[in-house]
């Protein structure tokens, strides 16, 4: 199986008054797509289209041609789709391995020792396995997410949706996390929301959002060379024309904007690039 | 012993081997579904779908109490109770197995493949079984129910298939109470202006269950896709 194909166009969703997407345009076969934005801007939104579970009020969403509109093809792209929801919601009560197992029923593995067995490897694979007896209230938030990681592992499927799969995860679990996509991004489309604009570093394709429009879309080295020749640290406070600054830990001010002529120019971060293109959309941030 | 076993097969073998060490065992519930010839992964999918225990338990106390309300033979009353609330029960029991605020994973097995009307109607079915079993075993044992004791179905039926035609438009708690509340008022008007006090389970009554429920699953049928998605299940 290849990885899947989405073509988006002007999509649009609107909740009452509320517009959450605006005109998106979508073109992605393979690859970890990475979306970045404040709250609010329309990442959970659009990751729910992308998982059918959605339906946007404008514009059309193709996944390997299939048009989730209908029924027989949005089951078929259901059928090839890994989601994890931004809210787990794991029930009290139930075992790690009967959370998981519960998601592979209603993903069509019906024989049971070949369920048990998926079940089996994608807990192994999220290191889970070793408490897949624990009741699900006894995880940390980092294991509950991981628990929904191993949910949308199940089936290999080739496309997955993850809405901030790394909040709350340690340094260890990250970089777990950060392996499996990696790996997975070779047969799959991986798209993934995150607020940490490092985890972006990793990923092949960053899609900035605000207010439910792409603001930008690129590498993550092109993200940050937006901000090259526009980030400078001073020792003075910044002038209040600066887009963005912030205090470093030796006194100096880190400043994103139109550098002032006698500047300390800096080499620019994904974040620095990331808040240019938010500050651009909201000058206010 | 490597030359003469493939690592291969070794591997999997002990994966599959450990993967039914890993499962936890089954239930007592599950066991029993299995006894009943109840495929396995339908078995795990009732049995893991802790939104239905709370229907369950419902179900078990309402019966409870309708059993206790019924004790008393000379009391006709205790029957018109009996089948005013019987019916509403599986109808309270799907709402609170079905959509968002009831459901933790809702939003996950959404994106699934499993038809989200084939979800609702095992769901639908197992409230109903246990609401049968929970209702009509009291109604059966009683003597002053046992002549009405399955006059309930039927609108029990209609009720049910009304509330989830409802849900196609409304969130399922929403859809419940319109329900709920058309029924109780009927009941109560039907009890006043009618020939007898179980005016609203004879013949007519009857019969206009069996056409709501009719018209219910027809437009559940054709409505159906609004089961795939999250929108109307708040």
């Amino acid at each position: 199986m290849t990885a899947a194909h989405i073509v988006a166009s002007g999509l649009g969703k609107r909740y009452g008054d509320q517009v959450a997407l605006d005109g998106i345009d979508l073109l992605e076969q393979g690859g970890l797509i990475t979306l970045l934005g404040p709250n609010g801007a329309g990442k959970s939104t659009l990751l729910r289209c992308l998982a059918t579970v959605v339906t946007p009020d404008d514009g059309s969403l193709m996944v390997d041609g299939l048009d989730p509109r209908r029924e027989p093809e949005r089951i078929e792209i259901r059928r090839r789709l890994g989601y994890m929801p931004q809210d787990i919601g794991l029930i009290a009560g139930s075992r790690v391995f009967d959370a998981v197992e519960y998601i592979a029923v209603l993903k069509d593995h019906r024989e049971d020792r070949r369920r048990r067995r998926a079940v089996s490897d994608v807990l192994d694979r999220v290191g889970l396995r070793d408490v897949a007896g624990e009741r699900v209230e006894r995880l940390s938030g980092g294991m509950r997410r991981r628990v929904g990681v191993a949910q949308a592992l199940l089936g290999s499927p080739t496309l997955m949706v993850l809405d901030e799969p790394s909040a709350g995860l340690d340094p260890d679990e990250r970089m777990r996390l950060r392996e499996i996509l990696t790996e997975r991004r070779r047969s799959t489309t991986v798209f993934v929301s995150t607020h940490m604009t490092d985890e972006a570093a990793i990923s092949d394709t960053v899609l900035v959002i605000a207010g439910g429009s792409i603001r930008f879309a690129g590498s993550p080295g092109r993200l940050a060379a937006l901000a090259a020749g526009r980030t400078w640290v001073q020792t003075d406070l910044p002038p209040p024309d600066v887009r963005a600054s912030w205090r470093l830990v030796d006194g100096r001010h880190r400043c994103l904007g139109r550098p002032p002529a006698d500047a300390e120019l800096v080499e620019p971060t994904l974040e620095d690039g990331y808040l240019l293109v938010r500050t651009a959309v909201s000058p206010s941030a | 012993m490597s030359q003469i076993v493939n690592q291969v097969r070794l591997d999997a073998n002990w994966s599959a081997i450990s993967a039914e060490l890993d499962a936890p065992k089954a239930s007592m519930a599950e066991r029993l579904l299995g006894r009943l010839r109840v495929p396995g992964h339908i078995a795990r999918l009732v049995v893991a779908t802790p939104a239905l225990r709370r229907a369950w338990y419902l179900a078990i106390g309402i019966a409870v109490l309708i059993g206790l309300g019924s004790a008393r033979p000379d009391n006709p009353a205790s029957v018109f109770v009996l089948l005013a609330i019987a019916p509403a029960l599986p109808v309270l029991g799907v709402a609170m197995a079905y959509g968002r605020s009831a459901d933790p994973m809702y939003e996950a097995q959404v994106a699934t493949p499993m038809p989200g009307l084939r979800l609702v109607a095992i769901r639908t079915v197992t409230v109903l079984v246990v609401a049968i079993l929970a209702v009509g075993v009291p109604a059966l044992l009683a003597s002053t129910t046992r002549s009405m004791a399955f006059a309930w179905l039927l609108p029990a039926l209609a009720l049910t298939s009304a509330s989830l035609a409802l849900m196609t438009w409304f969130p399922p708690r929403r859809a419940t109470a319109i329900v709920a509340v058309i029924w109780f008022v009927g009941v109560v008007v039907a009890r006043r202006v009618g020939p007898d006090e179980l005016a609203a389970f004879g013949a007519f009554g009857q019969l206009g269950a069996a056409m709501v429920t009719a018209i219910g699953v027809a437009v559940i049928g054709a409505r159906r896709s609004s089961f795939d998605r999250m929108e109307h299940a708040s």
